[in-house]
């Protein structure tokens, strides 16, 4: 679900960048607020280094397979670090296969971390919001959100600048019925995350809890 | 993903090789975005042309960029596909059902160009430029501390873990993982569940190494502040400079091209 190079404007890259900058000036403020900062680097890069190989991961839906994107789980799993791991996972995918693009690196970044962002925020209101249902059940439920919500607000996203860019030509009853289509064919895959997220953090509770911690 | 390599040709000699990275990367990424400006499909063979040339600079082999186009994304397929199919009023053509139709092709047209401008420029600069110097340069352009740690770790274990992941899916499918033929449009839930499993296992793995590599980072000095650096890059030449200007002046008349067409 990357936009590649040549479909945005410049003047929409350069907001796409200018977003980002934005999202990892705060996410770097509020990693900088910790007692130690560099405490938690090694973990954030070794991860991010996995996500971004467990993104190669495909769920087999015959005749055809689904791509994960593991947006949200990023979030869940690294709090603040997520929108640098993804500015990062990105700007290799962009560096190793030519996925993406450097012009459309601000724009997909922020396509990808701000939900990420949001996921983090779902998965800790778990404590405060989640207080009438009994564990694990409550971080499993919180754990789908997160997942789910993930992807559907990249994807959300991702139609909206498809559809806002590609071409003016196009009637505003054609513009609809595509919003629709694509959104319609991506609820699936993000339920489909979803329960992904939910066994993963489960699994994570039961036998590495720390890395849960945010 | 293993078999792909970042720094193949970095060693070669050219000209784009010789370009000093900092100007290079402000360069490449300026024409870039001036690439993204154009609208107009008369500029399209001229930056096309331009990606040509500094391609041609770079000495780097066509095989090069082929291989890594062979990756376009079913995206940029959709877009040639579906365009001059569906979008405009003028027909150019039709056979049965199909109607080429100018206006989408046009779009398409323009799009494509665009794509394959900027991305060859994208492999001139990654290319031509070592990962390690391309981090450094962006690091002494303002790029935060944390950010260019992050990357540095990642990318040196990146190859490692996918390493781990090729092992551990061949481990599963040696237990027989995948052998059972799956309902069409069907997710299975086993299946689902062995993935979040194999998923949550690569996550330990680099955890606990994460861990271990921290303390040596530590025992080593990271985090005491940094040492004095000293300044080892070399001053740019004048021909760093004439090509970062015929860059820049290539840049501002595409964008002065793309706007005079505008008004």
């Amino acid at each position: 679900m990357h936009i590649p190079d040549g479909i945005l404007s410049a003047q929409v890259c350069a907001a796409g960048y200018a977003v980002t900058g934005l999202a990892t000036w705060y996410s770097l403020r509020q990693i900088n607020r910790r007692s130690d900062p560099t405490a938690d680097i090694p973990k954030a890069s070794l991860l991010t280094a996995a996500f971004f190989v467990a993104s190669s991961i495909y769920i087999p839906v015959p005749p055809a397979s689904v791509h994960l994107i593991l947006n949200g789980l990023l979030g869940v799993v690294l709090g603040y670090f997520a929108f640098p791991a993804i500015l990062i996972g990105l700007f290799f995918q962009a560096l190793v296969i030519g996925h993406g693009g450097l012009t459309t690196l601000g724009v997909n970044a922020a396509m990808m971390g701000i939900p990420a962002l949001v996921a983090y925020h779902i998965f800790q209101a778990r404590t405060s919001l989640g207080r009438g249902l009994k564990e694990p059940t409550r971080t499993g439920v919180f754990a789908f959100l997160g997942g789910a919500l993930g992807l559907g607000m990249a994807t959300v996203i991702f139609v909206a600048l498809i559809i806002l860019n590609i071409p003016a030509e196009l009637d505003g009853q054609a513009e609809r019925t595509a919003v629709l289509a694509l959104a319609i064919a991506h609820i699936p895959l993000a339920l489909v995350e979803g329960a992904f997220t939910t066994v993963l953090v489960l699994f994570l509770r039961r036998v590495k809890p720390e890395l849960l911690e945010g | 993903m293993g078999s792909v390599s970042f720094d193949t040709y970095v060693h070669r000699e050219s000209v784009i090789h010789r370009w000093a990275p900092r100007l290079k990367l402000l360069s490449l990424l300026g024409l870039m975005f001036a690439f993204a400006t154009v609208q107009n499909l008369a500029l399209v063979p001229w930056i096309l042309a331009l990606a040509a040339v500094l391609y041609g600079l770079s000495s780097l082999p066509l095989s090069f960029l082929r291989r890594r186009l062979s990756y376009p994304g079913l995206f940029i397929v959709a877009v040639v596909v579906l365009l001059p199919l569906t979008v405009g009023d003028t027909v150019l053509g039709q056979w049965g059902w199909l109607t080429l139709r100018e206006e989408g092709l046009r779009a398409a047209l323009l799009i494509v160009g665009r794509f394959l401008s900027i991305l060859t420029l994208g492999f001139v600069l990654l290319g031509t430029t070592p990962f390690l110097t391309l981090l450094g340069a962006m690091r002494s352009l303002g790029l935060p501390t944390i950010l260019t740690d992050m990357a540095l770790l990642s990318y040196r274990y990146l190859f490692e873990i996918a390493a781990m992941l090729t092992t551990m899916q061949q481990a599963m499918g040696l237990r027989g993982f995948g052998h059972r033929r799956q309902g069409w449009l069907r997710v299975n839930r086993q299946t689902l569940e062995h993935l979040a499993l194999l998923t949550g296992n690569l996550l330990i793995r680099s955890y606990e190494q994460s861990e271990r590599v921290y303390k040596a980072m530590r025992l080593r000095g990271y985090g005491q502040g940094s040492a004095p650096r000293q300044s080892t890059t070399p001053r740019p030449t004048a021909l760093c400079w004439g090509l970062t200007g015929a860059v820049g002046a290539a840049a501002i008349a595409l964008v002065a091209a793309e706007l005079s067409w505008l008004r």
